[in-house]
């Protein structure tokens, strides 16, 4: 399968590429310049740029859309809600048939939700409030399902929180805490790109509508959100499950690398 | 009042701002080519105004052709000015959206607020006035300001409801029976933090019901 991966160079780029560069011909873009030892195809492309978004999706199958900008008001607006846009015009004017979203779990699952319930679930109506990542990829996620609904595009949105990496359970700008309180939706850099692995290759008919999003974690404890739909539909099966965060009874070593955890 | 009014520099903009005029109210006009960014620009515009109307479709001044800046506009630029209208204390937005949101049903069908709006992909002005809906319906989920969006019918036609009668549309509102109701959700102490209100005139076949424009504006549907 031919896929157009746009802002291919960012944080969960890297991860998605391995875990589908060996299956898939892939079509990597960002802002940036090509990166060192990048085995694939590469675009040096701005996801807000429509007709080069269009140009880049000619004979592809299937268009991966990672981009994101969280803190810049007018950057934020081009990239999380034009990308979008532009990355549905070009699906459409190529009749490519299947686009992977990605975003916050918050574009969906804001405030108004996480402060007061548990059992969250991706099917629930997006209520982002108007923190600007959460509004911006929102708007983003409403322009994907008009363009899904209206032009029979299969349209799959994987919402991520916290990511870990998997040597030493921090993230990408905190240490890790040991056997403290965690943030309930976390996920392993590795499975986050599988993760997308899975959206890409799901047939067509396990699918229960063209429009479809998914909370992207392992299985954690808490309950505060839900993770079901990932693991019955697209069959994900995440490798790590960051249990030293949320068990005291794993030990931390004294190395301070987890390795598998 | 003091009004602020964002894309109000067409003619029904101009007739809302003399309506205004006429009750006593302040307005101050924002036209289609001004630039809202994000800067202390925007925030000076909307210091000491007690509400805000965003005309968010039917922009009449504007050819705009470019698919990019037209979802701009109702996305980031209106984000700016309701930003700026929460940090000044603003209470109230009025978004004037459209029914057209609402043209794909078929007309025998009771469509009210309750209905779930169909934009279109090929006409981006209107995929943009409805982006510009989730705009304000999130600013007004975060309790920064009370927002409520009047969808009017379509077309608009000048005069009063008998020029609407007279059009043969059976979505048609008269420019009278809008600038009202405008007004009206301005000043209603019946609206919630957010409100849908449907709009049009009354004419023969009238395609839209408007349960919520009798119940919280006082309008006769």
């Amino acid at each position: 399968m031919k896929v157009l991966i746009l802002g291919g160079n960012g944080m969960l780029g890297p991860w998605v590429i391995k875990a589908m560069g060996e299956r898939h011909d892939l079509l990597v873009t960002d802002i940036n310049e090509k990166p060192e030892g990048l085995a694939h195809d590469y675009l040096q492309l701005s996801v807000d740029d429509l007709d080069g978004v269009v140009r880049a999706a000619e004979g592809v199958d299937c268009i991966v859309n990672l981009s994101v900008l969280r803190p810049h008001r007018q950057i934020a607006f081009d990239v999380n809600t034009r990308g979008n846009y532009n990355m549905m015009v070009a699906a459409r004017t190529h009749n490519v048939p299947r686009v992977i979203n990605t975003g916050p779990h918050y574009q969906l699952a804001g405030p108004q939700y996480e402060e007061w319930d548990h059992d969250l679930n991706p099917d629930m109506p997006p209520a982002p409030g108007t923190r600007l990542y959460a509004h911006t990829k929102a708007l983003g996620q409403e322009i994907v399902r008009v363009f899904a609904e209206r032009h029979g595009i299969t349209a799959l949105t994987l919402l991520y929180y916290n990511m870990k990496h998997t040597w030493n359970l921090g993230g990408p700008e905190q240490e890790p805490d040991y056997h403290d309180d965690m943030t309930p939706y976390s996920t392993a850099w590795p499975d986050c790109g599988t993760a997308i692995q899975c959206a890409v290759e799901v047939p067509e008919e396990r699918l229960p509508s063209k429009i479809e999003t998914f909370f992207v974690f392992p299985d954690i404890p808490h309950r505060k959100f839900n993770n079901d739909k990932i693991m019955r539909i697209l069959g994900w099966r995440p490798r790590y499950h960051v249990e030293a965060l949320w068990n005291k009874a794993m030990r931390t070593p004294p190395s301070g690398r987890h390795g598998a955890f | 009042m003091k009004i602020l009014i964002r894309d109000g520099d067409w003619w029904l903009g101009e007739q809302l701002a003399a309506s205004l005029g006429d009750d006593g109210h302040v307005t101050t006009m924002v036209p289609y080519s001004a630039e809202l960014g994000h800067y202390e620009a925007t925030d000076e515009l909307v210091a000491g105004h007690d509400a805000v109307v965003i005309l968010g479709y039917n922009n009449g001044p504007s050819d705009e052709s470019d698919p990019s800046k037209i979802i701009d506009r109702s996305t980031r630029q209106h984000y700016n000015l309701l930003h700026a209208a929460s940090e000044a204390g603003v209470q109230r937005c009025v978004y004037v959206s459209s029914l057209q949101l609402f043209d794909d049903y078929e007309e025998n069908l009771t469509v009210t607020e309750k209905w779930r709006s169909l934009p279109p992909t090929d006409d981006v002005p209107l995929l943009a006035c409805h982006l510009g809906e989730i705009v304000a319906k999130e600013f007004a989920r975060d309790r920064l300001i009370q927002v409520a969006t009047v969808r009017l019918g379509f077309p608009i036609i000048q005069g009063d409801r008998a020029a609407a009668e007279a059009s043969s549309e059976t979505a048609a509102v008269s420019a009278d029976d809008a600038i009202a109701a405008i007004k009206e959700a301005l000043t209603s102490d019946s609206l919630a933090q957010w409100q849908d209100i449907h709009i049009q005139s009354r004419v023969a076949n009238q395609r839209y019901l408007m349960h919520a424009a009798q119940d919280l504006l006082g309008i006769e549907g």
